[in-house]
C-alpha cells in the first residue's frame, strides 16, 4: 500500500518534472534564440516555467538575477550558497542521497548548466548571526547566489522586528554591493501562527525589505497558503500542517527553480533618466 | 573519592553553563555571556580543556599505562562519547517530534537540521550512526569523538616525539586552513560545523600547555610576559567584538582562512585570541575562589561530570527553546529557563556523584 503510493508520487513527480522539463527548454530555446552578440536576451521573457498542479499558481515576480546570469553567460556554471535554518525548505529533499530537488529541476531543464549547491544551513541561527557568516561564505566560497532562508527564528526568538530589518537590510546591501544576487526564501504558513503578533510584524517586515531592495521574496507563507487551498479545492480533505510541510518542500523547490529560471533570463530594469536638476 | 574543586573542574563548568545559556538563540541572558566581548567562546574554551584533562591524565599515569593501555583507555572513552552522542541526537529527535505533534506545529521538525531525519529517514539515521548527519547545536561531541579517537596517537607522539607534537598537530591545522578542507556531511551535502582538521590544533594545544616539560614548562616560565602581551590582545579584541569592527572578508588576502573570524575552521584570530584570554585568566582561580567558594564548588561540581552535564545540557537547551516560542521569550521566561536549566545541572552532577559513590562503596 505503502509502495504504491509511493510510486504514484514517484510517477507524479516525474510527470512535473517532463512539464517543467518541456516548458524551461521552450523558455530556453525563445531566450537563446533571441540573444544579441554579447549573450543578452532582447525579447521579453520567455514565460516561467511551471509548477506541478499540487502545489498551485505561486506569485513568483520577475526579478532579474544579473550575476547569476552572467555566470551561466561566461561559465555556464551557478553556484548557489543556501544558507538559513531549513535547508530543505528552500533546496527540497534530495531523497535517496540525490542531489538536492532545485539541482535536479535545474540541471534537467536548463540545457548545459551546472548547478553547485554550497549547503551552509545551519539551524537556530538568527538572521544577524547568519549575516555575519553569510560574508564568510561569501568570501569562500564566491557563490553567484545567495538563497537564504530568514525571519521563521527571529520570529520564534522575539528578535525586536527593527533589529531584524536592519540585520537583514544589511546584508542584502552588502551582497548587492559584491555582485551577488539574492532571493528570500520567507517564513512557513501555519493557520495558528496566522494571528500571532511578532510572526506576522517580522513577516511584514521581510516584505517591505524585499520591495525597498528590489529582491526577490520566495513568498513561502503564500505558498504554503495556495498549497493548502489547491488541497481543499481538489475535493481532498483538509490538508494537515504536517503533510502540508512535506508537500512543501518539493513545491517550494520547484518555486525556488522557476524563480532562478525566470531571473535568469529576466531583462534588468531600463536605467532611469537622470531627472533635470532642480533647484 | 570526589575530588576537590579545582580550577580545571570550575572553568569547564563556566564554558558548559556557557553553552546551556548560547545555545537557546534570542535567550536574554546571552548578551551576558563572554563571547559578546571576546572573539572566541565556551567552545574553545571546553575543547581546551579536554585536551588539558588528557595531559593530566597521560601525566599522572606515567609509566603505568603502555601503548596497548592507551589506546583501551583513550578508545574507551572515544566510545562512551560516541554512545552519548547517539543517546542525546536520538532523544533530541524525539523531542522535537513530540513537540511538533503536542503542538501541531510542523516546523518543529525543521530545526536543528532534523528535517532529513523525519523526510528521509533510512539514510539519514545512518549518517547519524557514522556522524556524518549531526543536528544543530549537537555537534561539538562529534568533533569530541574524534578527537579522543586521536588521542592515544597523541599520547603515543608525546611519548617518544614530544617535539615534533605541536609542530605536526599545528602543520595540519594549516594545511587544513590554506587548502582548505574539512569533514563533509552526508547524506544532507554540506561540512561539520566543528571542522576536526582545524580544532585538534586547540585540543593539542591545551594537551602540551598542561605538561610541566616542553611548551608548558616554556610558557610557565614566561607567563608574566606573556600575560601582558595577552592582556592587550584580549582588550583590543574586545573593542573589535563591541564595535564589530572586523574587516570586509572579501578584501582579505588569500588564503582568507588564516585572516578571517571563522568558528567552523577556528582561523588563527580565535585560537589566538582564546589563548590570550586563557593566558590572562590563567592562575585567577586561586584569587577568587577563596572569595566564592559556593560559586567554586558550584561549577566545579558541574565540571567534574562535564559528560553527563554536557549531554543534559544540550537537551534542556533543546526545550527551552520550545519553552520560549510557546510562551515567548520575556526577562521572566528566560529567567525560569535559566535558573530552572542551571538547576538541573546541578542535579544531573549531584546524582552522576551519588552513583560514583555508591560504585565506589560496592
Amino acid at each position: 500500500m505503502e509502495r504504491s503510493s509511493n510510486d504514484k508520487r514517484l510517477m507524479a513527480r516525474r510527470a512535473a518534472m517532463l512539464l517543467i522539463a518541456g516548458v524551461l527548454a521552450l523558455a530556453l530555446w525563445r531566450g537563446a534564440s533571441a540573444q544579441d552578440p554579447a549573450g543578452k536576451p532582447d525579447t521579453p521573457p520567455a514565460p516561467p516555467p511551471a509548477v506541478t498542479k499540487d502545489c498551485g499558481e505561486a506569485n513568483v515576480t520577475v526579478t532579474p538575477l544579473p550575476n547569476s546570469a552572467l555566470a551561466l553567460q561566461k561559465r555556464q556554471q551557478v553556484k548557489i550558497l543556501a544558507i538559513g535554518a531549513s535547508s530543505a525548505a528552500m533546496l527540497g529533499m534530495g531523497h535517496d542521497g540525490n542531489p538536492p530537488l532545485l539541482e535536479e529541476i535545474l540541471e534537467r531543464n536548463i540545457k548545459g548548466l551546472d548547478v553547485e549547491i554550497i549547503n551552509r544551513s545551519y539551524s537556530g541561527e538568527l538572521a544577524e548571526a547568519a549575516g555575519e557568516r553569510l560574508k564568510i561564505e561569501v568570501a569562500l566560497n564566491h557563490p553567484d547566489l545567495v538563497l537564504w532562508q530568514v525571519g521563521t527564528n527571529d520570529a520564534f526568538a522575539q528578535v525586536p522586528v527593527e533589529n531584524f530589518e536592519q540585520s537583514v537590510t544589511n546584508t542584502v546591501r552588502w551582497l548587492k554591493d559584491h555582485n551577488v544576487d539574492v532571493i528570500l526564501v520567507g517564513l512557513h504558513y501555519m493557520k495558528q501562527l496566522t494571528k500571532d503578533e511578532h510572526y506576522q510584524a517580522i513577516r511584514a517586515s521581510l516584505q517591505r525589505i524585499t520591495a525597498a531592495e528590489s529582491v526577490l521574496r520566495i513568498t513561502r507563507y503564500e505558498a504554503m497558503e495556495v498549497l493548502a487551498r489547491t488541497m481543499r479545492e481538489s475535493g481532498r480533505p483538509e490538508p494537515r500542517d504536517f503533510g502540508l510541510t512535506e508537500a512543501g518542500y518539493d513545491c517550494m523547490a520547484q518555486y525556488v527553480a522557476r524563480a532562478i529560471a525566470v531571473g535568469l533570463f529576466a531583462k534588468p530594469p531600463k536605467p532611469h533618466a537622470t531627472p533635470p536638476p532642480t533647484r | 573519592m570526589i575530588r576537590q574543586a579545582n580550577a580545571i573542574d570550575f572553568w569547564r563548568g563556566f564554558a558548559l553553563v556557557s553553552i546551556f545559556i548560547n545555545h537557546i538563540p534570542g535567550i536574554y541572558f546571552e548578551r551576558l555571556t563572554h563571547r559578546n566581548l571576546s572573539i572566541s567562546d565556551s567552545a574553545e574554551l571546553f575543547v581546551f580543556l579536554a585536551g588539558w584533562s588528557l595531559g593530566l591524565l597521560v601525566s599522572s599515569r606515567k609509566g603505568e599505562l603502555t601503548a596497548p593501555g592507551l589506546v583501551a583507555r583513550l578508545g574507551g572513552r572515544a566510545m562512551t562519547i560516541y554512545a552519548a552522542q547517539i543517546l542525546i541526537s536520538s532523544i533530541a529527535l524525539a523531542i522535537l517530534a513530540s513537540a511538533a505533534y503536542a503542538f501541531d506545529n510542523p516546523l518543529i521538525l525543521e530545526w536543528h537540521n532534523a528535517a532529513a531525519a523525519f523526510q528521509d529517514p533510512a539514510l539519514t539515521h545512518i549518517g547519524l550512526v557514522l556522524l556524518t548527519h549531526q543536528l544543530g547545536y549537537f555537534d561539538i561531541l562529534p568533533l569530541y569523538v574524534v578527537l579522543m579517537l586521536a588521542a592515544p596517537l597523541i599520547a603515543l607522539i608525546d611519548k617518544f616525539a614530544r617535539p615534533a607534537l605541536v609542530p605536526i598537530s599545528l602543520l595540519l591545522y594549516v594545511s587544513a586552513l590554506v587548502v582548505p578542507f574539512t569533514a563533509p556531511t552526508w547524506p544532507v551535502a554540506g561540512q561539520w560545523f566543528f571542522n576536526p582538521f582545524t580544532w585538534q590544533a586547540i585540543f593539542v594545544l591545551g594537551f602540551a600547555l598542561s605538561r610541566d616539560e616542553g611548551i608548558g614548562a616554556v610558557v610557565r616560565r614566561k607567563m608574566r610576559l606573556i600575560k601582558i602581551v595577552a592582556l592587550q590582545i584580549v582588550l583590543v579584541t574586545a573593542v573589535l567584538v563591541w564595535f564589530n569592527w572586523f574587516p570586509d572578508p572579501t578584501r582579505l588576502p588569500e588564503p582568507k582562512l588564516l585572516f578571517l573570524n571563522g568558528k567552523s575552521f577556528l582561523t588563527p584570530m580565535r585560537l589566538i585570541q582564546f589563548l590570550a584570554l586563557a593566558a590572562v585568566f590563567s592562575g585567577s582561580y586561586a584569587y577568587f575562589a577563596p572569595w566564592v567558594p559556593w560559586l567554586a564548588d558550584f561549577l566545579s561540581s558541574l565540571g567534574r561530570n562535564s559528560l553527563n552535564v554536557f549531554c543534559v545540557a544540550s537537551l534542556l537547551s533543546l526545550c527551552g527553546q520550545i519553552v520560549r516560542y510557546l510562551y515567548t521569550g520575556s526577562l521572566p521566561t528566560d529567567t525560569i529557563i535559566v535558573i530552572g536549566g542551571i538547576g538541573l545541572l546541578r542535579l544531573t552532577a549531584g546524582v552522576s556523584e551519588w552513583r560514583d559513590r555508591r560504585t565506589t562503596n560496592a
